[in-house]
């Protein structure tokens, strides 16, 4: 049974249905079971107030993470754990609201504008939605530059994180003054990947992942370079692509312009192998030193992810075929719960998804005897009131109040489960699935995923991802380093199957459309950043976009605790995180664990929640507090 | 080596897209062979490489046009001076750095990201203007309206004129508003 919690059953040909005799279906006191809770605000002030060594400890802002991010926590300093988290989106996205009433086309280019890193996923993402909405199939060679494109800007934003935002953490300058003796340790511990990485000790391995000096860091930097340069080849400029449209790309392809890209693609095989061994020696290096560091940043197995890069003879942009061409994507799609894949099928994510704002900026729209737009999907399978298809944004700013509200981030669940985000979860999907297109560089198990990556100054080289035993803060970087030869081995299959197509004389890569001005239409993007999943919900009337929703990773990681007290993922992970910094002094308390667990999502918040208030156009990050312990 | 003419801002941002207006009506002027005008706000990082790359020993001077609010000043005031190079503590420098990456465009980012990573022509000149409007779309201000023409004229001067730059007072970013951005 795909569904535990949503009154949602299937009959022996799959087909959805409501459970009968259910009056309200989705009533909202229905909450999911089985699920940790967050402590009450009384619980928490009782205990403040009866121990001294219970104190607030604020993040504001939580520094390198893409945009705005604030952390409230409360910590108790002598049992070294945190009772309670909240996690706060400090900006309003309104990305919704701007778009009412353009047409469709603008949101390729207006929704890029969500984030500085990945604005190509969301031109994409609304490509997809518009090409299901008006039955616009780009050709061959389209779907296959498109997946090239993108699998370049994952190749851009994947080793940024890690070596420019969350690789710091773990770097001798935050390591040294915080762990003392775990640095001392480190520097008799060999490295098990030096003949990869060149490094003989975890110390030297720490040297160079000090920020703006360390060797890594200034790779990284360089690295980012490549991406972008091939990125440009194609899509025009980085962050927000030209070429984008609605059934496929505008861009002129040729085999300069791939040799151009594939120079720079091959950078990344070494890379990807670097990547993979740096971050299994630390994350051995950590737990082998103090088994506590597996609950840095733990939490469930819950993780969703809708798929990327389409084969271009399965994928029709339809929605009615989405199971089909959702399972044959090169990241397969999927839900798990507690570890277990329960299903990879599109429509069944997209059913099982709702949004709530108990504790966010918003007023409800469901609910109040308002008629629900949509009960079902356009294949007939039930949807929620809270469905993006049924929500309507309506902003509602006020004071922050732990009880009440105080995000501006929605609630996004599957199944009434907080699930997270990440390029991890296509990576466990994929690897349990075994719906990998068959292909040269890559091989799901059932439990792990194999690449073989070819060589460069590297040998050849064969890694493996694991599904791990626990997931937390390591795991997430680690499974993201893998991340980095898997994405250059998929670019490689597509830029291999794109010169096919060339040899062939097939330069065709887009399909001319034009947007009807009649009726209804519905569409989703189903697609996915660098930072995992990605949907773009869209209804449009009479030719103009009648309804927009957007959904991010970071939406789904930074969410609040929702209205049955069940934690965001964020919140979760603190909450499970133990306080191994070594200080007894609340005063030198820099949080570095708390910020391990947290900057391990790889948070975006300019996609979470964005720019735009009612005094104008916030160029950048504020803070709301000068409180912060940030390392 | 040449002076090169770099505008950073964002588009389509009211009095924040005032560079881009100095930016046209400068590259239809000819400032001489050895000026380049360039829109240089991309990430600081990219134009970093740049500096690094394409254009290694290109410019032996920068001219960096930009709007900033700044504490204090009246809507369409002008300021220009020859930025001293001082850079923030290593922390900020740090954050300067992830926000380039995750698309920050800023003066004051580019200054401290190019600047830390030794990218910067020998001699950088900033010109300023304090913006009144911030919300979307392309009309700027009236007092920004009228600050183009001064601040163009500036440029103008500066690029053609190696006495006029470095008659320029010396000035640093000022701390109050980099820590603002960055710091908690």
């Amino acid at each position: 049974m795909c569904f535990k919690n949503l009154p949602v059953e299937f009959d022996a040909n799959g087909r959805a249905s409501l459970r009968g005799g259910i009056p309200d279906p989705y009533a909202v006191a229905a909450g999911p079971a089985n699920v940790p809770m967050q402590l009450s605000e009384a619980q928490v002030e009782e205990l403040v107030r009866r121990n001294g060594h219970i104190k607030s400890v604020d993040f504001d802002p939580v520094t390198r993470v893409a945009g705005a991010l604030a952390f409230h926590a409360v910590a108790d300093f002598k049992e070294k754990r945190i009772v309670q988290a909240r996690s706060v989106a400090t900006l309003f996205r309104g990305y919704e609201v701007i778009m009412i009433g353009r047409d469709p086309r603008d949101a390729i280019y207006i929704t890029s504008r969500a984030c500085g890193v990945c604005g190509g996923v969301h031109s994409t993402c609304s490509a997809l939605a518009i090409e299901m909405a008006i039955d616009c199939v780009p050709p061959p060679l389209g779907v296959l530059v498109r997946n090239l494109a993108l699998a370049l800007e994952f190749l851009y934003d994947n080793p940024l994180h890690l070596h420019l935002l969350a690789g710091p953490d773990y770097s001798a300058a935050i390591v040294e003054p915080t762990n003392r003796a775990l640095f001392a340790r480190a520097k008799t511990a060999s490295a098990p990947g030096r003949d990869v990485h060149g490094y003989a000790t975890i110390a030297a391995l720490m040297e160079d992942l000090n920020p703006l000096t360390g060797h890594l860091y200034v790779e990284a930097l360089h690295m980012t370079r490549l991406a972008r340069e091939a990125y440009v080849l194609i899509c025009g400029k980085y962050p927000h692509p030209q070429t984008i449209v609605p059934g496929g790309m505008s861009s002129t392809i040729h085999l300069t312009v791939m040799n151009e890209m594939f120079v720079r693609l091959a950078q990344f095989f070494d890379y990807g192998k670097k990547m993979a061994a740096i971050w299994d020696d630390l994350t051995a290096f950590f737990y082998e030193a103090d088994p506590k560091y597996k609950e840095v940043g733990a939490r469930r197995a819950n993780m969703i992810d809708t798929g990327i890069f389409d084969l271009p003879d399965a994928y029709d942009a339809s929605y009615k075929n989405a199971g089909a061409w959702g399972d044959r994507r090169w990241m397969t799609p999927g839900a798990i719960v507690d570890g277990t894949l329960v299903t990879t099928d599109l429509h069944r994510i997209n059913m099982g998804l709702e949004e709530f704002v108990e504790h966010s900026y918003y007023e409800e729209w469901a609910g109040s005897g308002q008629r629900q737009r949509f009960p079902a999907d356009p294949s007939g399978n039930p949807l929620s009131p809270y469905h993006p298809w049924n929500k309507i944004t309506k902003p509602r700013p006020g004071g922050q109040n732990w009880k009440e509200k105080y995000t501006w981030d929605t609630a996004p669940r599957w199944d009434r489960l907080g699930m997270e985000a990440g390029c991890y979860a296509r990576l466990w999907n994929t690897a349990v699935a075994q719906k990998q297109p068959p292909n040269p560089f890559i091989e799901s198990t059932g439990h792990s995923l194999k690449l073989r990556i070819p060589k460069g100054a590297l040998p050849e080289m064969d890694l493996e991802w694991q599904v791990p035993p626990v997931w937390n803060a390591f795991e997430r970087n680690r499974a993201r380093a893998y991340c980095v030869g898997w994405t250059a081995m998929i670019a490689l299959n597509n830029w291999t199957a794109a010169m096919e197509r060339l040899k062939d004389g097939d330069t065709k890569t887009s399909t001319p459309f034009e947007i009807p001005k009649q009726g209804e239409r519905l569409g989703v993007g189903f697609w996915g950043a660098g930072r995992g999943y990605l949907t773009h919900h869209l209804l449009l009337d009479r030719g103009a976009v009648a309804n927009y929703q957007i959904v991010t990773p970071s939406s789904w990681n930074a969410s609040p605790t929702d209205r049955w007290s069940q934690p965001g993922p964020y919140e979760e992970a603190v909450v499970n995180t133990p306080l191994l910094e070594e200080t007894d002094d609340p005063g030198e308390f820099r949080g570095i664990d708390v910020l391990r667990a947290i900057r391990s999502f790889d948070p975006c918040m300019p996609c979470t929640t964005h720019i735009h208030s009612d005094a104008g156009v916030v160029t950048r990050e504020v803070n709301t507090c000068a409180c912060g312990l940030d390392g | 080596m040449g002076t090169l003419v770099g505008a950073i801002g964002y588009r389509q941002l009211r009095d924040h897209s005032a560079p881009f207006a100095m930016l046209d009506r400068l590259e239809a002027e000819n400032l001489g062979a050895d000026t380049a005008v360039e829109d240089v706000s991309y990430n600081p990082v990219a134009l970093m490489q740049w500096l690094h790359g394409d254009a290694k020993g290109q410019f032996e001077r920068a001219i960096f046009i930009a709007a900033v609010e700044r504490a204090g000043r009246p809507p369409g005031r002008v300021d220009a001076y020859r930025w001293d190079g001082i850079l923030p503590p290593p922390e900020l420098i740090q954050q300067a750095v992830a926000d380039a990456v995750t698309g920050i465009i800023s003066l004051d980012n580019t200054l401290v990201v190019a600047g830390y990573f030794k990218a910067l022509p020998r001699q950088v000149a900033v010109v300023e203007i304090e913006p009144l409007e911030h919300a979307f779309g392309t009309d700027l201000s009236p007092e920004v309206t009228a600050a183009v023409e001064t601040a163009v004229d500036l440029v103008r001067l500066l690029a053609t004129n190696p006495v006029a730059f470095d008659a320029l007072p010396r000035a640093g970013i000022p701390e109050a508003a980099f820590y603002r951005a960055h710091a908690h």
